[in-house]
């Protein structure tokens, strides 16, 4: 990894931090989907810097319509109808601080305690990564994929007949 | 990645994109009033750029000044990794076509954002309505593109082009095609799909609240984004820059001015569609039409 591109990782990393720090730092949960979008694009970003291209633009991809629909679900089901009002984002503040501490730590020293493999001398290309992931999906991984992915449906659409009103009534 | 952005490819680019803007601009005056207007984009823009703007006392400041760039952003991103001719793609990702949907997913963020952000309820409930519209187009879109990656086993624009050689998209795949062209216009918030926006209904929706400079960036994004479209149509199912006789940018850009025109011409005839029935057909109809479109495709690369 060269000095530019050491420079663009750390730059994005602090750009995510610093948004994940502004979801909280709201009264607004459009503003704080919003961040949170914003943090999960410098991720992407992070994953270009690292030649994961596939990974990604995915990742850049997909973000914008699930923080979107987020936020709009967000403002559905919690008590802050029109997104702007004043709600505090932030609940049992003590033990949450000293909880997300803990767990900092506990992350960070499993990041310095493990043995990690040495890295790739030379990176695949974006055309050969895309190959192998191809491949990775459709035989190691398709299983726990497809079961994952219909799980998700299925709770998805129980999620929609749960919500519907039967038998329809007349508005 | 490797890049061709050298000083005349760039500009080569940036010059066909831009003109290609303006004309659109003609052409949907055209759609309009009937008659090509060569100065007006001109006029209007000045005309814009002198006005007032009024701002929404309670606005989010940070948003409200987003949304219009992102728009722009969205609109003019997709087109650095889309080929005029085989050696012009600005960017030559491995991923373009996925790249292609990535910026266009932000234009559904920017009009939710201007509509959120400038705390007005027309503006809001057509911003949301956008996000809506893109349950409905953005699963057809994706899919049908995922066909034509199928075919050309490449997600490079410059490989899908050179895998219609023979046949291009529009005959090997046309439900594929049909798909996508209503998914670019529901994208494009263009007439018969213009909810988020409903002049007449909304009180111009979305960017009823912009006016002066950020109205003309949001107009110039929104051009941008259908001429984004137009250009990924042409690339992804018609051929891209093949075509004989002329040289293969004029090819190009041809195909994606006709694409434009036929875009703003539907527009003009068909009547705008309820909402609730656009989620419902895309979920009954466009979607497993998407998917029998891959099966299809998936059959004919076998045969």
């Amino acid at each position: 990894m060269n000095a530019l591109q050491l420079f663009f990782l750390a730059g994005f990393g602090l750009a995510a931090v610093w948004f994940g720090w502004r979801v909280f730092r709201t009264h607004s949960m459009v503003r704080s989907a919003m961040s949170l979008l914003a943090c999960m694009v410098a991720l992407g970003a992070m994953f270009l810097v690292l030649q994961a291209e596939f990974l990604g633009v995915l990742q850049i991809m997909m973000m914008a319509a699930e923080m979107s629909i987020m936020a709009f679900f967000m403002m559905m089901f919690m008590m802050d109808p029109g997104g702007l009002g004043n709600m505090n984002m932030t609940h049992q503040q003590k033990p949450a601080t000293a909880l997300s501490a803990a767990v900092a730590a506990l992350l960070l020293a499993l990041l310095l305690s493990t043995n990690w493999p040495a890295p790739l001398a030379q990176v695949p290309t974006a055309t050969q990564q895309n190959h192998d992931l191809g491949i990775e999906l459709m035989t190691r991984s398709m299983m726990i994929f497809e079961t994952a992915g219909t799980t998700i449906l299925v709770a998805m659409i129980a999620a929609a007949a749960t919500a519907l009103v039967y038998p329809p009534q007349p508005d | 990645m490797e890049n061709n952005n050298t000083l005349p490819t760039t500009l080569l680019v940036g010059l066909l994109f831009a003109g290609g803007v303006y004309a659109l601009a003609v052409l949907e005056y055209w759609s309009v009033a009937g008659r090509l207007a060569w100065a007006r984009p001109v006029r209007l823009a000045l005309k814009l750029l002198a006005r007032e703007e009024i701002k929404p006392r309670q606005r989010d400041a940070v948003f409200y000044e987003t949304a219009p760039v992102l728009l722009l952003a969205a609109g003019t991103l997709a087109a650095a990794v889309l080929p005029w001719s085989a050696s012009t793609p600005l960017l030559s990702l491995a991923t373009g076509a996925l790249f292609v949907n990535a910026a266009f997913a932000y234009a559904m963020v920017a009009l939710v954002l201007g509509g959120w952000s400038s705390n007005g309820a027309y503006a809001m409930i057509g911003g949301w309505r956008f996000l809506g519209q893109l349950l409905a187009y953005s699963m057809p879109m994706v899919m049908a593109l995922t066909a034509t990656v199928m075919r050309a086993e490449s997600m490079v624009p410059v490989q899908i082009v050179l895998s219609q050689r023979g046949l291009w998209n529009i005959v090997y795949q046309p439900v594929g095609f049909g798909l996508f062209y209503l998914a670019a216009l529901a994208l494009a918030f263009l007439p018969p799909f213009d909810l988020p926006v409903a002049a007449g209904e909304l009180a111009g929706g979305a960017w009823a609240d912009f006016t002066g400079a950020r109205r003309l960036v949001l107009r110039l994004g929104r051009l941008s984004l259908v001429m984004s479209l137009a250009v990924t149509i042409t690339v992804f199912y018609l051929g891209g820059w093949q075509g004989p006789g002329l040289p293969g940018v004029v090819w190009t850009l041809l195909k994606t001015l006709l694409v434009a025109a036929s875009f703003f011409g539907v527009g003009h005839y068909v009547s705008r569609v309820r909402y609730d029935l656009l989620l419902e057909w895309s979920w009954k109809y466009a979607t497993p039409a998407a998917l029998l479109n891959i099966l299809w495709v998936g059959i004919l690369l076998l045969l």
